[in-house]
């Protein structure tokens, strides 16, 4: 109809009269029936995650002319105002290694982190709480890599998250949609010119819609991407909870400022990690029972300071009879603390103190989903996989996602693919699943092996900590697997 | 962004370089005490460093006697050898008790009194029994059946008191030593709440239900001395003692963790059952029966024989064999004297 209306006119009319009717008529005909908002990417989360897929791909220069939105159901700008008095820290710390801190780099966010809230540290101790069986992380002279000695940057959650908001509004480019939950998740219609069926839209509070050539799930362990996906996400929960707490110490560390210390026991409830922050700060990961912890939590400061101290020194017999008690736990300790023997130079310093309002906790748990994609759905970080944090992992795993996703991305756009087809996508989980399935693997088995407080694994378990221990080589490998400077085997 | 890369590099070179030099102390501060030559902390005095007879280590508590590892092997083979020779060496039980309580078994019953909100009182305040501490004129004013009264009524039917027990020396943990210790002052009660004897057929029966109870190996290898016993009390620890010590022991809770003297004014039948402890058959009322009986027989078959003689019997012959049971009879009364004595010095030894 348009073509005819067009050549009659163009008998009677100026070749540009006639562009401006055609585009009338357009318009009209786009008005009876809305043009849907499409993006290339819709990145549905505004964690870690999310903000550093979004950073990533504004930065590459091949793919910052993608059209992409954020949908955060958070007030983004009070996350990227966070402020806290140098001497408080926020409980909610992840450990980075070197690798994930190089990516940050990379795509210039690491420059926007608080740098002075930002801890390096250099050594590990990790040692059995049942029989004391021992593993010393520290660089050998010589087996130190040519990176430097990091095992990992210790860093709150809010800082990267700021700082990734700071540098992307520094990129701009980013329609960011938030406070704006996902109601809904559909298929596009299919229109007379566009075929938009097979195509995600986001339905957002307000009744805005995004359509999506690749939609992007970084929405958490419950994600609502992966339930439109209809990916399945299987594994276990823990019946662990893990206590987190900002926590004042005595000093500095045994290693003074520039070599930081981590520690981590296993006792037969679960992990209890100190891991060190900027000055005479350390960030507490205690993992055990949820009836432990919703003790751990209604605890006065001082009782909840001997608990700590405890779970570091203390049998775990002392430990499991201070659980029953409701306080009183800081007489208890100083009386066992001069039964108790054990190496200071081999624990965390004395803890003094806990901030304020910081003991916190959450359930524990492994999850995975049996793919990362659909058509035209990706998923990264914690909406794929949720690990246990005895290895601090779990960040990182988010940020190696995010890393593989944008090179897929990258690469199906250099080479004019759909960057939301299943084909293109293929080599973003190819590469990532089974890595990840492995770590996941790998600590689920830990967590397992160390929930033993008797029998025949303890000492089994003990005699191969201690071999490790011997095995410098073996150990190294294992410091720079951790550390994700390794060499990659899966 | 890359400007600030190198910085970054150039600054982790400067820290490793600054790591490198202070790592040999740090290392050495970290490694394993016992291997460091760093001087061991007053906490880590317990920790089990080799040391030679020649220079001992200062003692962990007043009394103690560190030993070496040989010298603790010979403790244990010499006082278990002699022990089992001669039960009344009531020194050297205690000596191849603290022998054999390490590795693991003293610790574990250290861990039983530490998981109980009254054990780990017991060891916090580390109370001591002895006839001082216990008030024995108050405890004879207690109303029958109380634990106190129960306790000094034992004490009295078997002529002991409680301020016989020898202090311990061999076990290097301190606070274990108090464990031993306790165990040791404890052991009357034991006898108290099950009313078992101190001849040698109710200590051992004791020794076996402790040892399921305890798990102290001296009580266990203390079971053994069953085979120095007569015949017919073997048979009796094999039928009666033997399986309710097993089934008792193992049934009750921890009887380490009984603050005895907060129990003395309690009944002692709610006592047992709240540890679930039933007194096994009375063993002295046993033993007396069995005596009673076995003269009986003796008597009856004397009669037996001697109205067999018939009516015809003179005088003379009937004199005679009076004299002869009257004789018997004295040698029987000697034999249980003897026995009653040799019950009661032997007995004192082996309460341990």
């Amino acid at each position: 109809m348009e073509a005819v209306a067009r050549r009659k006119a163009a008998a009677y009319v100026c070749r540009s009269c006639t562009r401006q009717f055609q585009r009338q008529l357009r318009r009209n005909y786009s008005n009876s029936a809305p043009r849907p908002d499409i993006y290339d990417v819709v990145c549905v989360g505004g964690g870690p995650a999310g903000l550093s897929l979004l950073t990533a791909l504004r930065a590459n220069p091949v793919t910052s002319h993608l059209r992409v939105a954020l949908v955060e159901a958070q007030d983004l700008s009070k996350v990227k105002s966070w402020k806290l008095p140098p001497n408080k820290y926020s409980n909610r710390c992840s450990s980075l290694t070197p690798t994930s801190a190089l990516f940050l780099d990379q795509i210039g966010a690491w420059e926007h982190l608080d740098q002075t809230r930002v801890q390096p540290y250099h050594e590990m101790q990790v040692w059995d709480g049942v029989t004391d069986a021992r593993i010393e992380f520290d660089w050998a002279p010589g087996s130190a890599p040519v990176e430097g000695t990091t095992i990992a940057y210790m860093n709150e959650n809010l800082n990267l998250t700021s700082g990734l908001l700071k540098r992307l509004e520094q990129l701009g480019g980013v329609s960011v949609f938030e406070g704006a939950n996902v109601e809904n998740i559909t298929f596009g219609e299919e229109m007379e010119d566009l075929d938009l069926s097979q195509w995600p839209v986001v339905h957002i509070s307000g009744g805005k819609q995004l359509t999506a050539r690749l939609l992007v799930g970084a929405d958490g362990a419950n994600s609502p991407v992966r339930a439109f996906a209809g990916i399945d996400a299987k594994g276990w929960d823990y019946n662990r909870h893990g206590v987190v707490a900002t926590l004042e110490m005595e000093g500095e560390g045994w290693g003074g400022e520039h070599t930081k210390i981590a520690y981590q026991r296993f006792l037969p409830t679960g992990p209890v990690a100190m891991l060190p922050m900027p000055g005479n700060v350390a960030t507490l990961v205690w993992s055990t029972t949820p009836e432990n912890a919703s003790l751990l939590k209604s605890l006065s400061p001082k009782d909840f300071v001997a608990m700590v101290n405890a779970a570091f020194r203390l049998s775990t017999v002392d430990l499991a009879f201070m659980h029953t008690q409701g306080t009183d736990q800081d007489d208890e300790y100083s009386w066992r603390l001069q039964h108790t023997s054990f190496n200071p130079r081999a624990i965390p310093q004395t803890v003094v103190g806990v901030q304020e309002g910081t003991v916190a906790s959450f359930p524990l748990k492994m999850r995975h989903a049996d793919t990362y994609i659909g058509e035209r759905v990706a998923l990264v970080g914690d909406a794929a996989h949720t690990i246990h944090p005895l290895a601090g992992q779990g960040l990182n795993q988010g940020q190696g996602d995010v890393q593989s996703l944008v090179k897929t991305i990258e690469f199906a756009v250099t080479h004019g693919q759909d960057i939301g087809s299943i084909m293109s996508l293929e080599s973003y989980v190819s590469e990532r699943y089974t890595a990840n399935h492995v770590l996941l693997g790998v600590v689920d088995k830990l967590h397992k092996l160390y929930s033993a407080g008797s029998g025949p694994l303890v000492p089994l378990r003990s005699l191969g900590l201690n071999a490790v221990n011997a095995l410098g080589p073996l150990k190294s490998f294992f410091m720079k697997q951790a550390a994700g400077s390794g060499t990659k085997i899966f | 962004m890359e400007a600030s890369a190198l910085r970054r590099s150039a600054a982790l070179v400067a820290r490793a370089s600054t790591r490198n030099a202070i790592r040999p102390a740090v290392c050495a501060a970290i490694s394993n005490s016992s291997t460091s030559s760093t001087p061991p902390t007053q906490l880590q005095t317990q920790q089990t460093r080799q040391f030679s007879a020649l220079n001992r280590p200062p003692p962990n508590y007043p009394g103690h006697v560190p030993l070496t590892r040989l010298e603790r092997l010979g403790l244990f083979v010499g006082s278990g050898l002699i022990s089992l020779a001669d039960p009344r060496r009531g020194d050297l039980i205690a000596s191849f008790a603290e022998a054999t309580a390490t590795p693991y078994f003293i610790y574990r019953l250290r861990d039983a009194m530490l998981s109980h909100p009254t054990g780990r009182r017991i060891l916090r305040l580390r109370p001591r029994i002895t006839s001082q501490s216990l008030n024995i004129p108050y405890l004879r004013s207690l109303p029958p059946n109380t634990v106190g009264r129960t306790y000094i009524d034992w004490l009295d039917r078997e002529g002991v008191s409680p301020d016989t027990r020898s202090a311990v020396r061999y076990i290097d943990d301190e606070e274990c030593a108090y464990v031993m210790q306790r165990y040791r002052e404890c052991h009357d009660f034991y006898h108290a709440l099950t009313g078992l004897p101190i001849v040698r057929e109710g200590e051992v029966a004791l020794k076996a239900f402790e040892f399921a109870n305890t798990l102290l190996p001296m009580t266990g290898f203390s079971v053994f001395a069953a085979f120095t016993m007569k015949k017919s009390e073997q048979k009796r620890f094999r039928e009666i003692y033997f399986p309710w010590a097993v089934k008792n022991g193992l049934r009750a809770k921890e009887v380490i963790n009984v603050f005895w003297e907060e129990e003395l004014e309690r009944d002692v039948d709610d006592l047992r059952r709240e540890l679930g402890v039933e007194p096994p058959p009375d063993l002295r009322e046993i033993r007396k029966r069995e005596r009673e009986e076995k003269r009986r027989r003796k008597e009856m078959e004397r009669m037996m024989s001697g109205r067999s003689g018939g009516p015809e019997d003179d005088v003379l012959q009937k004199a005679e064999k009076e004299a002869e049971v009257v004789a018997e009879r004295v040698k029987e009364m000697k034999d249980e004297v003897v026995e009653k004595v040799g019950e009661v010095v032997g007995s004192s030894s082996m309460r341990v």
